[in-house]
């Protein structure tokens, strides 16, 4: 007969990852080197609204951008245009990118003489939400034709943003879409999360947004 | 759905464990989910296989245990099911608790057999 043993664990499947995040944080720290995980459902203006960031900030600092969008590199070419620096990460498909994907990105893209740089998360509202990608700070983008009721119905996603921008409201009235109210169920999840409209499209409501990661940005230096 | 990008992560941890340990055939994995965890035991055990697909662990059990999701009432100060009558404390019959349990998500332990390289392999 087979001696049968238990080893024991105990580990949270989380925590190993948890763990190389805060390390990344860390190193990036280190290097002053600020790093932004933007997320939000698919086509909410993740790209449109960096390529309008990046026209902002680029004469001010060098920034990078990593593309984790589902294994196209259409993202990455529109970024490209703008004269930034860009990596597609393949991500195979998965829903989410975790610390050492994260890592393995900043390491193809070198960091050394980048202020900024932005992961383009995968087009996803809850996957993304539960995996510290090691990043500085992180962003989400809900745009209006999604409803206000959003951070009802993934309020882990809102929970984890330091900054949620409220995208497309160039378009606003032609939805039932009430700002405050929107604000009051982010708060719900999140009371310090910051709330920023805008229109990626027009460039409405930029200037709020480039200054809050310019003081993010100081900060790290 | 990422369960299947965790339970890569999940063997690829077990593998690390198994080989530290000098395991030689891994006969079950154990893992504990809490209730109003963020992984759903039904996609986990879909996703199993494939993840396991090509590796030694292709008959290797997956369990799965799960952990109650359990709140304290903030007003009454008695422990509760969360999962009943919506979260409502069953004295007070308001929603104001501290959850205490439910969210877990680890790898409890992993049961190996030594002496047999594989379960068809002879045993004396
Ligand atoms: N009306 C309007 N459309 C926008 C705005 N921002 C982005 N879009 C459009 O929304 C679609 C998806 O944008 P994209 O930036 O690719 O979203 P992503 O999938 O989150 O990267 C594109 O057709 C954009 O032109 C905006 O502020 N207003
Ligand atoms: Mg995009
Ligand atoms: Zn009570």
């Amino acid at each position: 007969m087979d001696q049968v043993r238990i080893i024991e664990i105990k580990e949270g499947v989380f925590e190993q990852n948890n763990q190389k995040a805060q390390e990344l944080r860390d190193s990036l720290k280190q290097e002053k080197v600020f790093l932004l995980n933007l997320m939000s459902a698919p086509g909410s203006g993740k790209t449109t609204t960096l390529v309008q960031t990046i026209k902002g900030l680029q004469d001010e600092m060098k920034i990078g951008i990593m593309e984790a969008d589902i294994d196209s590199d259409v993202d990455a070419r529109t970024i490209q245009q703008t004269g930034a620096r860009v990596v597609q990460l393949h991500t195979g498909g998965m829903c989410h990118l975790d610390a050492e994907m994260t890592r393995q990105g900043i390491d193809a893209l070198g960091r050394e003489d980048l202020d900024l740089i932005v992961l383009e998360n995968v087009g996803n509202l809850v996957c993304p939400a539960e995996f510290d990608t090691g990043s500085t700070k992180n962003a989400m983008i809900l745009s209006v034709p999604e409803g206000d009721d959003k951070p009802l119905k993934y309020p882990l996603m809102f929970a984890v943003a330091d900054v949620v921008l409220v995208n497309k409201m160039d378009v606003a009235e032609h939805f039932d879409f009430d700002l405050e109210r929107f604000k009051d169920n982010v708060r719900l999840r999140n009371p310090e999360a910051i709330i920023l409209p805008i229109s990626a499209r027009t460039g409405e409501g930029m200037e709020p947004w480039l200054d809050w990661l310019r003081q993010q940005i100081e900060r790290q230096q | 759905m990422h369960e299947l990008g965790i339970m890569f992560e999940v063997i690829k941890r077990v593998e690390a464990v198994a080989k530290q340990h000098q395991v030689d055939r891994v006969e079950k994995i154990v893992l504990q989910v809490g209730e109003i965890a963020t992984v759903i035991p039904h996609f986990l055990r879909e996703c199993y296989p494939v993840a396991v697909d090509r590796t030694d662990f292709v008959d290797t059990e997956l369990v799965i245990e799960m952990i109650p999701a359990n709140g304290c009432c903030r007003q009454c100060d008695i422990v509760y099911h969360l999962m009943k009558d919506e979260g409502r404390c069953p004295n007070c019959h308001q929603m104001n608790f501290d959850e205490l349990s439910g969210r877990e998500f680890s790898i409890k332990e992993i049961v190996v057999a030594e002496g047999g390289k594989n379960g068809s392999s002879p045993n004396y």
